[in-house]
């Protein structure tokens, strides 16, 4: 039996270590991991619990990210609770096989530090491994900071694991910006976060030798159709019992979550669409640009990047004052508009307000987030507003250095 | 032989492929198949005539369509050695009680290593056209060879 | 453990199988053979992982398992992971009181073919040696990729033709030595580690339980003969083998803990490596006279080989 770990009321933990200690609180049985800048720090911490008695589970260290997660699949498959930790390039390494864990129907919970991917080679933060599992059919919860990494790690087991859900989730929180930022942090006591995550429930168990299964069978075009539609299926229906797992973490903590976290958008003129850690810096820009100058901003940030909340960002978005939407992409886009302002821009089409929507790529590879970028950025929709026109590209860079870059014109309003 | 021993009620009625084709709301969650419709104790001590099997399990199809040629099997001049059972590749050679009692033609594909194999004299297995009727092929069967002076 | 009798053919007849028909290999695969070997040899429960390829893509293609046992497949590269994943959850539930069967004994196995095994799984395998688990791997070695058409892999021999490794007016086909999988699994200090064939069907059976019972990683490569690709008529698959053992292209031998080399069969009549070769179409080319010398050098590393052998096995090294 595990030893229970004293807690304080209130912790100072970095993102990493709010992850780990949320791992070892859901006494998951299997951990098989390889370490990676930044989230190193998480399968470290694991190791200590381990070696002195805080876990009873396996923890096994793999030979690569790839069969970290093979690993996972496996001891899925076997019937216990199943996590691990990356970034960036054994994010990539492992994508092969986030494919097969969410078609089998897996529900190991997995700890991104969300890293820029090589090359050239960077250990910072930017969205480059998030974006890379955006069609992974994997449930991706985003965390803003060290607290809501722990919260939301917990949330993501109940979540994954929910007999009508079934799916692999993944906690996003960025480099060293969360992961390696100390913080308060209200932990709870390790009885109260099990039960909150509760007893796994085996399904379709490799170690119940009175139900043989067949795991992972080939599907040729006769049959591969419908399993990947009964899977989006799966994955767009899991919002009810996302939001009732979080109902029930706020009956419990009092902290509240939500698919869309929005701020300020009710009287909003203009709107920033934003993930990650500098929705924090967002908020503040906005609040301070309200004050001084009188520019009525609000914040909107998908909590829930997959499934994406094409509704509740249609709602927020659908409002007769709002004019212009700035959606901001932290992750090279390879040759298109960002993913984020893509997937807005494809909800705000069926809109009856129709706000103006460009896109901002900025941040990479850990390129600093400034409170005065966020308001010139801001400052600029307001612009957009008044001329009720597009009065930039619709996509630019922001933050880097050289001759300005930016593409495509508005062909509206003019 | 007559499907004898295996004959369940689903047993080879199926040709690969020829199952109902359902949606996507009635496939399994997560592409698993069951081998069996219901518990099994202790399945390595369970024949295969006493294993519920499902419709899941290649058990229950035919793969005869596949096979040419066949292979026919004399009981007279057996001697049970089970050569062809160790070395079947499609667990077409049925054998209960150490002896070795016929061909399971659902699965038999025909590609006579089992005829191979066979040490009597004359073969106890022999191939023949798919065409051939047993009854016909046993009452032909060849006479002991002599061993060739060298 | 519960192994089965396997003292004669007669008493291994009554194990009951757990492998079905209608799987969708080849007429004539020794896949088969040695899958149904491994799985007779034990009563015990089995959870079985395999790597993409021929075997594979043949037993559990929906709507349909070949398996009567718990079995997975994730990847090409990955059942060793998949396997040993499984058994450390089979580890922390019998810890934690969680299992379903908690009685039942349970072997892990994995399967690969030599593509799987040799090459792309290579760096799975190993780190799955090196871990520790309580698993046995096994290698299905068709020397080459059969599933995808019979391309080169690091297990083809000298001199055979493969779709990417071609005999023609100015090449033999493969240039390059197979990996020599049994020598680097049992650098691995593996516990038991072999190299076995189905026409030796005792001694496989003997290893396969062999590797079963033994507590740890153990390894065992099986050459596994393949109609469709080395070019012989289905009907001919233990004939082919037994020319394998027979010339010791393939010499069968087990070496525990990395230390103690055992030659577990010596041919009476050792055969020329030339009948093995003559035998397959995927040789027929190095019978033309300008690619013979292609045969005398294939003689030559056997000679050597088993010479090696020999000598380990009588200093028991």
């Amino acid at each position: 039996m595990a030893k229970k770990f004293e807690l304080n009321e209130v912790e100072v933990w970095d993102g990493n270590y709010a992850a780990s200690q949320a791992l070892r609180q859901a006494q998951v049985d299997v951990v098989a991991a390889y370490p990676i800048t930044p989230s190193t720090p998480i399968v470290e911490n694991y190791g200590a619990y381990q070696a002195n008695g805080f876990v009873d589970g396996e923890f096994v260290m793999v030979e690569s990210e790839h069969g970290a997660m093979s690993g996972c699949v496996g001891a899925a498959a076997a019937g216990g609770r199943v996590a691990t930790a990356t970034s960036s390039q054994g994010f990539a390494l492992m994508t092969e096989v986030l494919y097969q864990a969410s078609g089998m129907r897996m529900p190991i919970v997995l700890t991104v530090v969300n890293r820029a991917l090589a090359s050239p080679l960077n250990v910072r933060g930017d969205h480059s491994d998030m974006y890379l599992g955006r069609d992974s059919g994997w449930i991706q919860l985003d965390a803003f900071n060290s607290q809501e990494a722990y919260d939301l790690t917990l949330c993501a087991f109940k979540i994954a694991e929910h007999l009508d859900v079934r799916l692999p989730t993944m906690v996003h929180q960025d480099g060293f910006t969360t992961s390696h930022k100390a913080q308060n942090v209200r932990p709870l006591q390790d009885e109260v976060a099990y039960k909150f995550v509760g007893d796994y429930k085996p399904v379709d168990d490799m170690l119940d030798f009175t139900r043989p299964v067949t795991h992972g069978a080939q599907t040729e075009e006769d049959w591969h159709f419908e399993h990947k539609a009964k899977q989006h299926k799966a994955l767009m229906d899991s919002p009810k019992v996302i939001d009732e797992v979080f109902k029930e973490f706020k009956e419990l903590t009092g902290r509240e979550y939500k698919r869309v976290e929005s701020y300020m958008m009710d009287d909003a003129e203009v709107a920033m669409v934003i993930l990650g850690s500098s929705v924090e810096t967002a908020v503040l820009a906005a609040k301070e640009l309200r004050e001084k100058e009188g520019i009525k901003v609000g914040i909107i940030a998908p909590r829930n990047f997959r499934p994406f909340p094409f509704d509740l960002i249609r709602d927020e978005l659908d409002r007769e004052n709002l004019k212009a939407v700035v959606c901001m992409d932290k992750s090279a886009p390879g040759g298109a508009m960002g993913a984020l302002f893509n997937e807005v821009a494809g909800a705000l089409t069926s809109t009856k307000a129709r706000p103006m929507v460009t896109n901002y790529i900025y941040g990479l590879g850990g390129r600093d987030f400034s409170i005065e970028e966020a308001q010139r950025i801001m400052k600029e929709q307001k612009a957009h507003a008044d001329a009720g026109h597009i009065t930039t590209q619709i996509q630019q860079f922001s933050g880097v250095r050289g001759p300005k870059l930016g593409f495509y014109e508005t062909r509206r309003g003019k | 032989m007559s499907k004898g021993v295996l004959a369940t009620d689903k047993r080879g009625v199926r040709e690969l492929g020829a199952e109902k084709k359902v949606g996507w709301d009635e496939v399994p969650q997560g592409v698993v198949l069951n081998s069996f419709d219901d518990n099994v104790d202790n399945l390595s001590h369970l024949r295969p005539e006493e294993r519920p099997y499902s419709d899941f399990n290649s058990f229950t199809a035919t793969v005869a369509s596949w096979r040419v040629i066949k292979p026919v099997y004399n009981r007279d001049i057996c001697i049970d050695c089970q050569n062809c059972w160790v070395w079947c590749p499609d667990t077409s050679i049925i054998s209960r009680d150490k002896q070795m009692i016929g061909i399971d033609y659902d699965h038999c594909k025909g590609c006579g290593v089992c005829v191979e194999v066979c040490p009597t004299n004359p073969k106890s297995l022999l191939m023949f056209t798919e065409a051939v009727d047993n009854e016909e092929a046993l009452s032909g069967w060849p006479e002991k060879k002599k061993k060739e002076k060298k | 453990m519960a192994i089965t009798n396997i003292k004669n053919l007669k008493e291994f007849s009554t194990a009951n199988e757990r492998f079905e028909g209608a799987h969708l290999l080849c007429p004539g695969c020794a896949h088969s053979m040695i899958v149904r070997e491994l799985m007779n040899a034990t009563d015990d429960n089995l959870v079985i992982a395999s790597n993409t390829g021929c075997l594979e893509v043949s037993t559990a293609v929906y709507p349909y398992t070949s398996w009567d046992t718990s079995w997975i497949h994730i990847g090409f590269e990955n059942a060793a992971t998949a396997a040993t994943g499984a058994e450390a959850m089979f580890k922390a539930r019998k810890r934690k009181g969680t299992l379903p069967n908690p009685d039942a004994p349970v072997k892990f196995v994995a399967f690969g073919g030599d593509g799987s095994t040799f090459d792309i799984g290579f760096q799975w395998l190993s780190g799955a040696m090196e871990r520790g688990h309580d698993f046995t791997y096994i290698c299905l070695d068709n020397e080459n990729y059969a599933n995808t058409g019979g391309q080169r892999s690091s297990a083809t021999p000298v001199g055979a033709h493969t779709s990417t490794a071609q005999a023609g007016s100015v090449s033999y086909g493969k240039k390059q030595k197979k990996k020599d999988i049994v020598a680097i699994m049992a650098a691995h200090g593996a516990p038991y580690v072999a190299q076995l064939a189905p026409n030796k069907w005792k001694s496989m059976a003997k290893g396969f339980q062999k590797a079963l019972e033994t507590e740890g990683p153990c390894f065992i490569n099986t050459v596994s003969a393949c109609t469709t690709e080395w070019k012989f008529d289905p009907k001919d698959t233990i004939h082919i083998t037994d020319l394998a053992t027979d010339s010791l292209m393939f010499p069968i031998y087990e070496i525990i803990n990395g230390t103690e080399l055992n030659i577990l069969y010596r041919p009476k009549n050792i055969i020329p490596v030339e009948e093995y070769l003559a035998a397959q179409g995927r040789y027929k080319h190095l019978f033309k006279p300008q690619y013979r010398h292609v045969i005398d050098e294939i003689q030559k590393d056997i000679d050597a080989k088993w010479e090696y052998l020999q000598r380990r096995e009588e200093a028991k090294v």
